[in-house]
């Protein structure tokens, strides 16, 4: 729509114009590009018209999505001497980054800085966001913008007349020209329209109907939390501030207290600086996370809370129409059992534990949670929340948190940038029944793998840097995916080998080598 | 039908002499088409020609019809091809359309039959050269189809223009030698926007409104020998000699001299803009093309006339042919003439250019920029070629490195909502959880169905050909240790899948699963129609079920499921993979293109909601504090409209997943998280929008009570 758009456009004002543009099954996700040749000078013949653009000789790049400016850029098609891009910022991921465990998403701000440095002119602004807030379409902010920049010799109104003679959606469409020609005109000559968040934060946060947990917005607390918290270096106290406020939603202030206790031997006071601080810091945040571990009754709970079905409400621009929600829950045996006493169900989980040792059997349920009966079955569940402390689920959980602060422990005596390592594989501990369990268990080998290496390094009398980088390395395997995660058992054992023949600096090349 | 709708385009095909068509290349063939007097039209749909077909399914009624035009949307292009027999006895005039290469192949049995008996009418193959970027097929060019069965092949300049003229030139040139001609045009070339000068149309003399009485029969055109004998002699002594006397008077080919006589460039007609532009950007031509370098532009790559190329190659120093695809036939033949005519004329091509690869400006304007600085031309010194050069070249580096890591790829997928995405999901759960009887040889299919082979999925471990996925598991079964599945779309069940399929692995006993894709259209292509979408293109009914082939050719297990039924789907996939029954168990998923299902159900939405009735719209959300961001559900899914976004809590640092704005509400995301039993995040939405006032009363009295339980 935007190239036709243009084309006629450029027909309009008298300008010898052509367009191509590569459909058919590219076009199903895949990237496609539309080509548009303007010959500036009116009324003339027509020149020959390339199909195809000149890397290099490309006068306005319009980007309606911000990686595809990376991608022309790689191609050669940017050049500072000739092409001004217009980009939208927001993004459409590409699989490969929705599929790594961890955050694969390209950096933003870098390819903003890629950009800048790349063309000859940068406008930026997320269209599609513009668009939706002002019920228009993406495309016609873009045209806005390109008019808006004057980078064709096109008159303005020419673009009118050819979203008119279109004939699709003319006022909507009009709408958002003009509001793509204000939005390049207020940012003047160059760089990143104003009014726009960062780029980094902008493409992926829609506005969250829910609130952020306050960040330590300490006056709601007691004083003693308070005092503790306070205690604590600056970098240190934002992180634990949220974890407190989570903790107390979570559980209660006693359970808060707990996690302060908890956490207090590995952060150090205030004023501090270097890693000691970041360990206090990386500890704080999966510790927060950790004890605030997702059972089926705060599943519960979040499902059932006021906030939560206003959320969806304007999630879903229901306005004055009704909704019907339905969750898909399918608690597998542990999570059932979990909520219930430790000591009432120990030795039946012992039995499943052994009977089922992958894929437990689960209770497959659809609930419609605006529904009376509905609801209540959900909302009655988060009543077990007194139960929390004492059940099988909250044992299993803090005894393996006590086995990860004892590896950190063991590891800051070594050395505190090793420990900060080893505090990070908090981060895979993630995911709902086998798939926690999965992360859990490589979660754990991770920890004995690298303590491992960090006593035979010891022993060796040598720094603690294979012990470091292979924490590092394998943390990252798994945040890559399944493939990366197969991986880690073999290269632990690579690397332990070679640990043990005394080869430190054949164990450290692969794990550097990335 | 179709992708989208032609009205715009049906009035324009109907045009006089005088009025300025405007639209896409495709459009002006099609346009020339009628100009030319066609009996018949027909092919097989696929990316870049689908247009050809889709305006004409459109325009059947009012304009060929009452014209006495034929036209059909064929149901292979074999039989395409060999709609062109009726022109070898009778002097009717027709075309016939495909995606090539694969096209070509498909078609080649009743193309060699059709070149080797010859015609009498005008007979023009428009092939869309799927080549290069932006192609959805192997990599392999036409060319020498037509050398082998000796059927001239033009490849015109691009402009609207010149494919209207060359459309006319090719009915011509079939007419004068006898053979069927080619008429190829490139992908972009079929999407370039541009206007044309029509001609009246012309009714053909042979038409439904003015019938053949008597048959015509002759031996000399039956396929048999000896006649074939003297067929293949003919070719070369006849045909192809008539051939080069109409390319010469005509001027199918255009010489342009220029004053740097010492040196020439030889091009394929389709490629003449791209070295137009390439000199142009180099600053030895005009924006108009105009240069001192002379030109032969080949808008007819076969057959080649000599002593035009001699003539050209004369008293030249060195020459360039710029000439896509392997082998290089036209520099080849270039050599040899000169040899033979014992010029001294060095001839470059494949030396200064990639041997692979569609020529976009990048590989051509580097290959000019060699020869004219290895054979300078008088006017403009080899250094100021280097600086215009190194002005388009010189930042590339630079730009590149500031960029902080490559940029990822972005596969073709499966849209929004498509049902072919959760039988993959099925089958990827499958494997995973069921190594034994899941993780086996998956024979995939063409059309969108390919697109499993891609992250998410990379479901299926070999891509043959369309409707060969079943044929291509017949020597991988017997040798596996477990079954193996073969997975087919609608589309390549009735194309190919049926007999090379189906009824040959029956007929073979072979012992495997086949899952048929039935999203209702060739989706791939443009949502056409195939013989069980209900309709034919020209909205004919029927009545030819996928089911009632399968027990025709002898299939017993044959079952339908439901392909967004996933725990279903599950079922049966492992039901037909250890059932004892033994031959070939069929499985049938069915679900309706989304694509095609949106562009209905969507207006009609827009038009209740503007009465003011009563709608019900799903979409799917996750609730952002219970997904903690594993990201398993991506890797069973893909969907476009399920993605990431950060956290609304800050300490959670990996992006959790989230259903954006463009969701159809399929329900794929639930029945993954269930079948996978991934999470309780993920929930269903339904706005029930202008409800009625029972629905509003329920509504309100179930809202109180939840008001007053629910935590804050």
């Amino acid at each position: 729509m935007l190239s036709e758009w243009l084309v006629d456009a450029a027909l309009l004002d008298g300008f010898p114009v052509h367009g191509t543009s590569i459909p058919g099954v590219a076009q199903r996700t895949g990237s496609t590009t539309y080509y548009v040749e303007l010959y500036t000078e009116r009324g003339a013949a027509e020149p020959v018209f390339s199909l195809y653009p000149v890397p290099g000789a490309l006068d306005v790049l319009v980007a309606p999505e911000f990686l595809e400016v990376g991608r022309m850029i790689e191609l050669g098609f940017v050049s500072p001497a000739r092409t001004t891009v217009i980009a939208s910022t927001h993004r459409l991921l590409s699989i490969h980054e929705k599929i790594a465990t961890g955050r694969a998403i390209y950096p933003q701000e870098g390819l903003q800085r890629a950009a800048e440095t790349a063309a000859r002119r940068l406008v930026t602004f997320d269209a599609l966001a513009q668009a939706r807030e002002h019920g228009t379409e993406a495309n016609a902010l873009l045209l806005g913008a390109v008019a808006g920049a004057g980078v064709l010799p096109v008159s303005e109104d020419a673009f009118r007349k050819a979203i008119e003679r279109k004939n699709v959606a003319v006022a909507s469409n009009l709408a958002g020209f003009e509001l793509g020609m204000r939005l390049v005109r207020d940012a003047g000559a160059a760089g990143r329209v104003s009014g726009e968040p960062a780029a980094g934060a902008s493409s992926l946060n829609e506005a969250f109907a829910l609130e952020a947990p306050a960040a330590g917005s300490p006056d709601t607390l007691p004083a003693d939390i308070r005092a503790v918290v306070e205690a604590m270096p600056a970098e240190v106290r934002e992180i634990v501030g949220r974890g407190v406020h989570r903790l107390v939603d979570y559980q209660d202030l006693r359970y808060a207290r707990e996690y302060l206790e908890r956490l207090g031997p590995f952060v150090p006071a205030a004023g501090a600086a270097g890693a000691r601080v970041e360990l206090g810091g990386v500890v704080g945040r999966y510790l927060a996370l950790w004890m605030s571990y997702e059972d089926a009754v705060r599943v519960a709970d979040l499902k059932t809370r006021a906030s939560r079905f206003a959320r969806i409400r304007e999630s879903a621009r229901a306005g004055k129409a009704e909704i019907v929600v339905t969750d898909y829950l399918k608690p597998d045996l542990d999570e059932i059992w979990g909520v219930l006493p430790d000591r009432l169900v120990r030795p039946f989980a012992r039995w499943a534990e052994r009977r089922w040792p992958h894929g437990r059997p689960t209770l497959g349920q659809t609930v419609r949670t605006t529904t009376v009966s509905g609801f209540l079955r959900v909302w009655l569940l988060a009543w077990l929340k007194p139960l929390r402390r004492i059940s099988y689920r909250a044992r299993e959980e803090h005894a393996r948190i006590a086995r990860w602060l004892e590896a950190v422990r063991t590891a800051a005596a070594l050395d505190v940038g090793l420990a900060v390592e080893v505090a990070r594989a908090g981060q895979l501990v993630k995911g709902y029944g086998d798939v926690r369990r999965r992360m859990l268990a490589v979660h754990e080998q991770i920890l004995a793998a690298v303590l491992s290496a960090a006593q035979l390094e010891r022993r060796g009398g040598a720094s603690l840097a294979v012990s470091t980088a292979l924490a590092a390395r394998l943390r990252q395997l798994v945040l890559a995916g399944p493939d990366g995660e197969a991986r880690v058992g073999e290269i632990a054992a690579a690397t332990l080998a070679r640990l043990q023949a005394g080869d430190a600096r054949g164990a450290l090349e692969p794990l550097s080598a990335r | 039908m179709g992708e989208r709708s032609f009205a715009e385009d049906v009035k324009q095909l109907s045009y006089g002499a005088g009025d300025i068509l405007r639209g896409e290349g495709i459009l002006a063939i099609t346009k020339a088409l009628l100009q030319s007097g066609v009996s018949y039209v027909g092919g097989y749909p696929g990316a870049p020609i689908s247009h050809l077909l889709d305006v004409l399914a459109d325009a059947n009624e009012s304009l060929l019809e009452p014209m006495g035009i034929y036209f059909e949307m064929s149901g292979s292009e074999a039989a395409a091809a060999a709609l062109l027999g009726a022109s070898i006895n009778y002097p009717m005039r027709g075309a016939v359309t495909w995606k090539s290469v694969v096209g070509t192949n498909v078609a080649s049995d009743a193309l060699s039959h059709v070149a080797s008996a010859g015609v009498l009418g005008g007979s023009l193959i428009v092939i869309g050269e799927d080549y290069g970027e932006g192609a959805s097929i192997l990599q392999e060019r036409t060319h020498a189809a037509a050398l082998k069965s000796s059927v001239p092949l033009l490849d015109p300049r691009n402009s609207l223009q010149s494919f209207a003229r060359f459309v006319e030139e090719g009915f011509g040139l079939s007419e004068a030698c006898n053979q069927p001609v080619m008429f190829s045009i490139r992908i972009r070339a079929c999407h370039m926007r541009g206007t044309l000068t029509c001609k009246d149309n012309v009714p053909p003399r042979i038409s439904m409104r003015a019938r053949l009485r008597d048959p015509s029969f002759s031996l000399e055109r039956i396929n048999l020998p000896p006649f074939t004998y003297a067929m293949e002699a003919r070719k070369f002594t006849e045909r192809l000699p008539a051939a080069q006397r109409y390319i010469v008077e005509h001027r199918l080919n255009e010489h342009w001299p220029g004053p740097e006589s010492h040196i020439g460039i030889v091009m394929q007609g389709g490629l003449w803009n791209t070295v137009a532009r390439g000199l142009h950007v180099l600053g030895i031509a005009d924006v108009y093309g105009r240069t001192p370098v002379p030109l032969l532009v080949l808008n007819a790559l076969h057959p080649l006339v000599p002593e035009e190329l001699i003539g050209f190659l004369r008293g030249k120093q060195h020459v360039f042919v710029v000439e896509e695809g392997m082998p290089n036939f036209i520099e080849r033949e270039l050599k040899a003439f000169a040899h033979d005519a014992r010029l001294d004329v060095e001839i470059h091509g494949k030396d200064l250019l990639s041997p692979h690869g569609e020529y976009v400006p990048a590989l051509v304007v580097g290959g000019l920029r060699k020869f004219l600085t290895l054979a300078p031309p008088t006017a403009v010194s080899a250094s100021t070629i280097e600086d215009h050069f190194a002005a388009l070249t010189g930042h590339a580096e630079r730009a590149r490195a500031a960029l902080p890591q490559p940029i990822d790829k972005r596969p073709p997928s499966f849209c929004t909502g498509c049902p072919e995405r959760p039988l993959f999901s099925a089958m990827k759960i499958l494997r995973t959880q069921e190594p034994a009887l899941g993780d086996t040889h998956v024979a995939a299919d063409i059309g969108c169905t390919t697109f499993s082979t891609q992250a998410p999925f990379n479901v299926g471990n070999s891509v043959l050909g369309y409707g060969m996925g079943l044929a291509s598991a017949g020597a991988v079964a017997p040798h596996f240790g477990k079954r193996v599945i073969s997975v087919m779309g609608d589309g390549g069940f009735w194309h190919n899948g049926l007999t090379n399929g189906v009824a040959s692995a029956v007929y073979n006993k072979q012992d495997s699963v086949l899952v048929i894709v039935d999203n209702k259209y060739a989706a791939a292509t443009g949502q056409h129609h195939n013989p069980s979408t209900g309709t034919n293109a020209r909205n004919e009914p029927t009545g030819m079920t996928i089911p009632q082939a399968l027990r025709g050719v002898g299939v017993k297990w044959i079952k339908t499921i439901d392909s967004y039924d996933i725990g279903h789907s599950l079922r049966t996939l492992r039901e037909a993979l250890t059932t004892r029954v033994p031959g070939l168990k069929v499985i049938i998923a069915e679900g309706e293109c989304m694509l095609e299902r949106q562009r209905r159900i969507r207006p009609l939405v827009r038009q209740q909601l503007a009465a003011g009735r009563t709608v019900e719209q799903p979409r799917f959300g996750v609730d952002p504090d219970v997904c903690t961001g594993d990201h398993s559900c991506m890797r069973l899914n893909g969907c476009p409209s399920l993605t990431l976004r950060d956290s609304p809590d800050p300490l959670r640092e990996d992006p959790i997943a989230h259903v954006d704005a463009s969701c159809v509400g399929c329900g794929v995301c639930g029945e993954v998280a269930h079948a996978a039993v991934l999470c309780p995040s993920f929930y269903e939405v339904k706005t029930i929008s202008n409800p009625g006032w029972w629905t509003r009363l329920v509504s309100r009295v179930r809202a109180a009570v939840i008001a007053r339980l629910a935590h804050a």
